[in-house]
């Protein structure tokens, strides 16, 4: 398809002939006239024994082509419908190929002769298909692959352009088969290759609709309204809330090069990608042909793709966000880039970037507040259990005003650690300040403060009480516990106005 | 056990020609499939439809007085190699197989057989869509978001769980599992002729379906029950799978 | 003639030249349905066996496609095989059983110049027309008009009744197609 939009701009006498060149100069002359073929990127017939292609599971991708022939390549993908967590205690059926969210990494070499057998589940409820935007021909293959559960389609492309394409499903609805994940990438190398890296890494955007709010726990249902009103529940990176952070954050040392290969699979929203701390060297933009150098956000259209290639120079922890920064905080969009080895005070002067930045999103180590969760369902939460749940929700949410360290910023954010102001407060008052925020002149330990803590109304009740219990079990506090139960009743009242008054 | 396969067997044919029946009235419906692919309303002729979709244990019986449709004898032109590959022989379900879940793996040469020896026929698209458009009060609940959201939350559940037995909650007619259980097979699949790529719209390819062109998927909003038809367009009639199964109806 | 030949193919069949042999598990012969040719005379789906065979589905009184599958199948065998050459069969089953009866088709394949030799018109009941319209994965749908929506495929029978190929390249010669015309009609 992409071929068309050159050929008609040349006809049209609008395209300097000299850039279709500049495209062609992989498509090596000799390979074309022994084919006697006039088709741009045909490298002629395949050579060799067909290659089974390895397939990258990401944020992982096969290794580079180390071929200067064109093959013929068989990939064989299967559709799997599946319940997979979106967040932490939150579970989404989604739909994938392969697995995986997004789908597995495909990887050919212009020229090269694709056989692709889509497998449909004998376990999957719908139909499904593929469309390839490194397919030339109509639909990019959708129409030839229509395949029932339990079925197979296989179909025949040769790859002609070289770039870094989506591939989704487009049965019908397409917006909601894209909606609960389906889509990948597919790279088709040029024929001399990409350049050495030491690192390459697959990220891809989503936006996701749930009927429940952003976390609400438990399994949440695909909402077409919001869908169709274009008001995501979640924008994740890889499917997933946490996909990228913590023990699962992408990682390098310093002083290697990194190339991300980044889609957008939408279904709706265009993404400003960015990562914190980082400026890209090269973008190769809408995953074509040419590179921009030294960008700092790029654009990925809905159903489009970028490369982006970087050396790190400072260790520390690096943010991929969609800098429409709403949705990183309060939707997902959130990825690490770990990088370790020796500082470098002459480029950086250290501090590090991780809590202020991560806010509420660090992670996906919350293992303690899934052990908590699961207690208390079952009724068996210990207060030390949850302590143990309560800090790991306290670092992530209240850590980034408060501190780590209960400490607090002077003048700014009140400390809680030794606070006199808890000591004195009832349980209810204190209960309503996670819940409904707290506004106003208040004095704590001797020092006046006056600024604005907003409601965390996404926290479960059970997670304020673990967050509470946690504080006033901390840096000599007077101890005590709360209960989920004790939460619900205070958020059941409206909300009481802040301040020393009460 | 010889004995129990027997009783079962016996107990089976009892089933199967003890099958309750439903008159339904007919009429014009608003299809999500305008009869002349732009707006025209359907129009049902009075018919009467299974209350509940077809069991192994039916199925069975079916297959033990008509051998041919057993799994090592149907011919590949009429089923393919997955039908009934639950079951575990040619004529016994086994253990991991209930009596009362609807038969599955059937192609639907095979559903279309069961229903000539029923003295029945698949239901059309039409018969079957209005059907199920009905809830426990209404012959018409569409426009209701909580009937379509009951239609969707089956799509949205992984089918790693056991099929539910035949016998959910009676609609207005008294027909049961119509949305929430399996798929169906209905008479005229193959006369949806949704395009397979489902973005190609009205005339995109005349050549390829001739006439009013390839139905697409017209009212958007009734996307719960289009997903149904695009799931009838993918298959072929030798197709099985393990969420689609069937029931018969009859003219009045 | 065309008779003749079929006389001389039960024949064939009779003394056991393909009969005493299993029809494979995909041959569409696997249902013999009755149907009826444009001169009237009853024949079963399965008789046809021995014969390579391009079928398709279409309708007389269709002014759009239809025309055209009819040229395509005629360009289509002269490509792949002597003109009238017998060993090829044309069959197009009709699905409009409301208007195309024997006599239509017959004035049909005359207006059209379908020589009997190698072109046979049919319809089956309305059951059947669906069973072989499933079998051979094609489409139809009638319209309220009385016309009817339907793909345009040519579908390959080889002389067992399996469907070796298909195209839905209508209007010109699809090469592959005729390709597989000639392989199958020397491996008959």
């Amino acid at each position: 398809m992409s071929r068309l939009i050159p050929l008609v701009l040349l006809a049209a006498g609008l395209l300097p002939v000299n850039l279709i060149a500049a495209d062609g100069k992989a498509a090596a002359a000799p390979a074309v006239a022994a084919n006697g073929a006039a088709v741009p990127g045909d490298l002629g017939p395949p050579q060799g024994e067909p290659i089974h292609a390895l397939l990258g599971v990401p944020p992982h991708v096969p290794p580079p082509i180390h071929r200067n022939y064109p093959a013929k390549v068989i990939v064989e993908l299967e559709v799997i419908e599946k319940e997979m967590p979106i967040s932490e205690g939150v579970t989404y059926t989604y739909w994938t190929f392969g697995g995986t969210v997004p789908g597995s990494f495909i990887r050919v070499r212009q020229g090269d002769t694709v056989e692709f057998h889509l497998k449909n589940a004998p376990d999957n409820k719908m139909p499904h298909n593929i469309d390839l935007h490194g397919v030339t021909g109509p639909g990019g293959g959708a129409a030839s692959s229509f395949t029932a559960p339990g079925h197979e389609s296989q179909f025949t492309f040769k790859a002609l352009n070289a770039g870094l394409y989506v591939y989704h499903c487009a049965t019908a609805p397409v917006g909601m088969h894209v909606a609960n994940g389906m889509y990948g990438l597919i790279l088709i190398e040029p024929p001399e290759g990409l350049s050495t890296v030491d690192h390459e890494y697959y990220v891809m955007q989503g936006d996701f609709y749930t009927t429940g709010k952003y976390r609400e726990k438990g399994h949440q249902p695909f909402d077409m309204d919001a869908a169709i009103a274009e008001r995501p529940t979640y924008v994740l990176f890889n499917g997933r809330e946490g996909a990228l952070t913590g023990d699962h954050a992408l990682s390098a040392k310093v002083g290697e090069t990194v190339r991300l290969f980044v889609g957008n699979g939408g279904p709706n929203l265009v993404s400003s990608f960015h990562v914190i701390g980082e400026i890209f060297d090269k973008v190769y933009y809408e995953g074509g042909t040419h590179a921009q150098e030294n960008v700092q956000t790029t654009l990925i259209p809905a159903g489009g793709a970028m490369m982006a290639e970087f050396r790190v120079d400072v260790p520390g922890t690096y943010v991929l966000v969609d800098h429409s920064i709403f949705r990183a905080f309060n939707k997902g969009a959130l990825g690490m880039l770990k990088v370790e080895g020796p500082t470098n005070k002459a480029i950086y002067s250290g501090k590090e970037v991780d809590s202020v930045y991560l806010g509420d999103r660090a992670g996906d180590n919350l293992h303690a507040v899934a052990v908590a969760a699961k207690a208390n369902a079952s009724g068996t939460l210990s207060k030390e259990e949850q302590v143990k749940a309560g800090q790991q929700l306290f670092e992530g949410t209240c850590s980034v005003c408060h501190q780590g360290s209960g400490e607090g910023m002077a003048g700014v954010f009140p400390p809680l650690a030794k606070s006199d102001y808890l000591a004195k407060l009832a349980k209810e008052k204190l209960i309503s300040i996670p819940l409904h925020g707290l506004t106003g002149a208040i004095t704590v330990n001797g020092k006046d403060y006056n600024s604005v803590m907003p409601p965390m109304a996404q926290l479960t009740d059970d997670e304020v009480a673990n967050i509470l219990t946690y504080v006033l079990n901390s840096w000599g506090n007077p101890g005590g516990q709360v209960s989920k139960e004790e939460v619900g009743k205070v958020r059941a009242q409206p909300a009481a106005a802040g301040g020393e008054a009460h | 056990m010889r004995f129990a396969v027997f009783l079962g067997a016996m107990l089976g044919g009892v089933a199967a020609m003890a099958a309750d029946y439903v008159p339904l009235p007919g009429g014009t419906f608003n299809s999500v499939l305008p009869a002349d692919g732009q707006n025209a309303p359907a129009r049902i002729a009075p018919f009467a439809m299974r209350a509940e979709p077809v069991t192994n244990a039916e199925y069975l019986a079916f297959v033990r007085t008509h051998t041919a449709w057993s799994k090592d004898q149907v011919p590949a032109l009429f089923a393919d190699g997955a039908y009934l590959s639950h079951w575990a022989g040619a004529l016994s379900l086994g253990d991991a197989v209930l009596a009362d879940q609807p038969v599955t793996e059937v192609s639907w040469f095979a559903a279309r057989a069961y229903c000539e020896g029923e003295d029945a026929r698949l239901p059309t698209w039409y018969e079957w869509e209005v059907a199920a458009a009905a809830d426990a009060h209404r012959t018409d609940a569409r426009a209701d978001p909580a009937w379509r959201q009951s239609v969707l939350d089956w799509y949205g559940r992984p089918s790693s769980a056991p099929l539910a037995p035949v016998g959910g909650a009676a609609n207005v007619y008294g027909l049961r599992d119509l949305n929430g259980l399996v798929w169906e097979w209905v008479d005229d699949f193959n006369a949806l002729l949704v395009s397979a790529d489902s973005r190609e719209q009205n005339g995109a390819d005349k050549a390829r379906f001739c006439g009013a062109a390839a139905l697409t998927l017209q009212q958007k909003e009734n996307y719960a029950t289009l997903m149904r038809v695009a799931m009838l367009s993918a298959l072929k009639a030798s197709d099985t799978t393990r969420n689609l199964g069937f029931r018969c109806v009859r003219s009045l | 003639m065309k008779r003749w030949f079929l006389c001389l193919l039960l024949l064939v069949f009779a003394s056991g030249a393909f009969g005493g042999n299993a029809l494979p598990g995909d041959s569409v012969y696997q249902f013999n349905a009755p149907l009826v040719d444009q001169d009237g005379h009853a024949w079963h789906w399965a008789d046809r066996r021995g014969h390579v065979q391009i079928v398709s589905m279409f309708y007389t009184s269709c002014t759009m496609v239809c025309p055209l599958i009819v040229d395509t199948m005629k360009i289509t065998a002269q490509a792949a095989a002597e003109k009238n050459d017998a060993r090829l069969g044309l069959l197009l089953v009709s699905f409009d059983l409301a208007r195309d009866t024997a006599g239509v088709l017959h004035g049909y394949a005359l207006r059209r110049g379908l020589s009997p030799a190698q072109w046979t018109l049919a319809r089956a009941d309305v059951d059947d027309t669906r069973k072989i319209a499933a079998m051979l994965g094609l489409q139809y749908r009638q319209l309220p008009d009385g016309d009817f929506n339907h793909s345009s495929e040519l579908v390959l029978l080889d002389a067992e009744g399996r469907i070796v190929a298909r195209t839905n390249v209508i209007g010109r010669v699809d090469a592959e197609f005729v390709h597989a015309v000639r392989k199958a009609l020397a491996e008959k």
